[in-house]
């Protein structure tokens, strides 16, 4: 008989960009938990290092941006000399802040853009040589993949085209045994919308009973529950799973 | 970690292939499982291989009575109900200008009445934590040459899952479509013949056919605390079948 109750990442060398607050974060600690060890990357070095704290054991932190190409290079040189390879890749990082459509700017535009697709496209891209065959990748899109999502067009569209990447890349990597996937997080009760997306504590407060009521299940998401479903995309339990989007939304963004 | 020690399961389907391998899994995990089926003989072995922790109850998701019978074993024996994997399915293929009333009847009549009447009747022994599983198809999505009524009834079958979601409102019990593509039961090895599944993992991206115990591991995850967060969702384990 086989036993589940084990780790279900013993011994994984697991990458995680955006690690240093919200669901990041507790998917780094779960992975943890799970008997992987985790590099968390993060633009502010003082969250990063009490990430790194309130992780505890088995993470190394490198600060970093995403959307900055050097950046990322850095980032894998560390694991690579570090470790010598990656088993599990999640690209977590991602920036979203209110700018209806009549004032968005240029800067707002390309700002956006520049974290969410292309800091996506070219965390993935850098860490292919040090990817495992047989790896897992996971994508963090969002339910405004789907919904469209007034004040925030720019960061719903490139969530749409973050799952469209999980597709193309499901499908260049297969000889590789490397499995592709993009997890939608809806409504998930972190410091990113308080404090990063640009809404005064009013609009947050509105935001919120908002997504409650659109909600099936009734609340937001905790980050702890988004973990949960990573640890499921990384781990071997979903070894028929590629190309998918994973919503992770209480029911927001199904009916 | 065992996710689901001491629930309760009941899978419909669950003598053979998929249904079977999510009842090894879920008592694997500390469940403790009926299984519901047409044949007392497969009832039996699979109980047989299952062990102390599975019970099995004979009869067919599109006979009510029937439901009412599994649902008063399970009453009876452990009370309350924890996790619904409304798994049995029916599906031959006919091709346009062949299609009969009694085949789309009795297509219907499992996967779409049959699912609505498991799931119903389930949930007065249902409570907050409850997970409702059911099993879709990757054939939902795509549609399958010669398999209309088939394919009709999973794309009906996620709808339920929608509809569900909002009608459970308010009661903590999840419900979820699981949708499996092409996958490697004993049925389908027999019915398909070392070509046909060479075939049909050609068509797929991974370019195998899944083996039970891959869907049975993401039924678990729906039935687990692990999928606390998700609702009226569609997980395909499908090697990328729909997905592309």
């Amino acid at each position: 008989m086989n036993n589940h109750s084990g780790q279900k990442l013993a011994g994984k060398i697991a990458v995680i960009t955006g690690g240093s607050s919200g669901i990041g974060l507790a998917t780094a600690k779960r992975f943890v938990d799970e008997g992987a060890h985790v590099v968390i990357t993060g633009r502010r070095e003082k969250e990063l290092k009490e990430a790194a704290a309130s992780i505890e054991r088995n993470v190394t932190t490198v600060v970093g941006d995403v959307s900055r190409l050097e950046d990322l290079d850095r980032l894998y040189a560390v694991v690579k000399e570090k470790h010598g390879h990656i088993d599990i890749l999640f690209a977590n990082a991602g920036a979203g802040t209110l700018a209806p459509l009549a004032v968005a700017t240029e800067a707002h535009f390309d700002q956006t853009f520049d974290v969410n697709v292309k800091g996506m496209f070219f965390t993935v891209q850098k860490a292919l040589p040090l990817l495992k065959d047989g790896g897992s990748i996971i994508l963090t899109s969002s339910v405004s993949n789907v919904l469209g999502l007034p004040g925030f067009t720019a960061y719903a569209a490139s969530k749409a085209a973050v799952r469209n990447l999980a597709r193309g890349w499901a499908k260049e990597l297969i000889d590789r045994k490397i499995r592709v996937n993009c997890m939608s997080p809806g409504a998930i009760d972190t410091p990113a919308l308080a404090t990063t997306a640009g809404l005064t504590p009013e609009q947050v407060e509105q935001a919120i009973a908002q997504f409650t009521t659109q909600i099936p299940m009734g609340r937001r998401g905790m980050p702890e529950e988004i973990a949960a479903a990573v640890v499921f995309l990384a781990s071997d339990e979903s070894s028929y799973i590629t190309g998918i989007d994973l919503p992770v939304d209480g029911g927001m963004a199904q009916g | 970690m065992n996710r689901l020690t001491g629930k309760t399961a009941v899978i419909t389907g669950g003598a053979t292939g998929i249904g079977l391998a999510a009842a090894r899994r879920f008592i694997e995990e500390g469940a403790f499982v009926f299984i519901f089926g047409r044949r007392q003989d497969m009832l039996d072995a699979a109980v047989a291989d299952l062990g102390p922790h599975a019970r099995a109850v004979k009869g067919s998701v599109s006979d009510e009575a029937d439901l009412d019978r599994l649902y008063a074993a399970v009453k009876a024996e452990r009370k309350t109900l924890d996790i619904v994997f409304a798994n049995a399915g029916a599906g031959s293929p006919l091709a346009l200008g062949e299609i009969t009333a009694r085949h789309i009847d009795e297509t219907f009549d499992t996967n779409v009445k049959g699912t609505i009447f498991t799931v119903q009747k389930a949930l007065p022994l249902m409570g907050e934590g409850g997970s409702i599983i059911l099993t879709g198809s990757s054939a939902g999505t795509t549609g399958a040459p010669g398999f209309t009524a088939y394919s009709a009834s999973k794309a009906a079958v996620r709808n339920l899952a929608k509809t569900w979601a909002e009608d459970l409102k308010g009661t903590g019990i999840r419900v979820n479509v699981l949708s499996p593509g092409a996958t490697a039961t004993e049925l389908a090895k027999a019915a398909l013949g070392e070509e046909g599944q060479k075939a049909y993992g050609a068509m797929t991206p991974l370019q195998r056919m899944a083996d039970p115990s891959e869907i049975a591991a993401a039924a678990a995850f729906l039935a687990s605390p692990d999928s606390s967060f998700m609702t009226a969702s569609e997980l395909a384990v499908d090697g990328g079948l729909a997905q592309l």
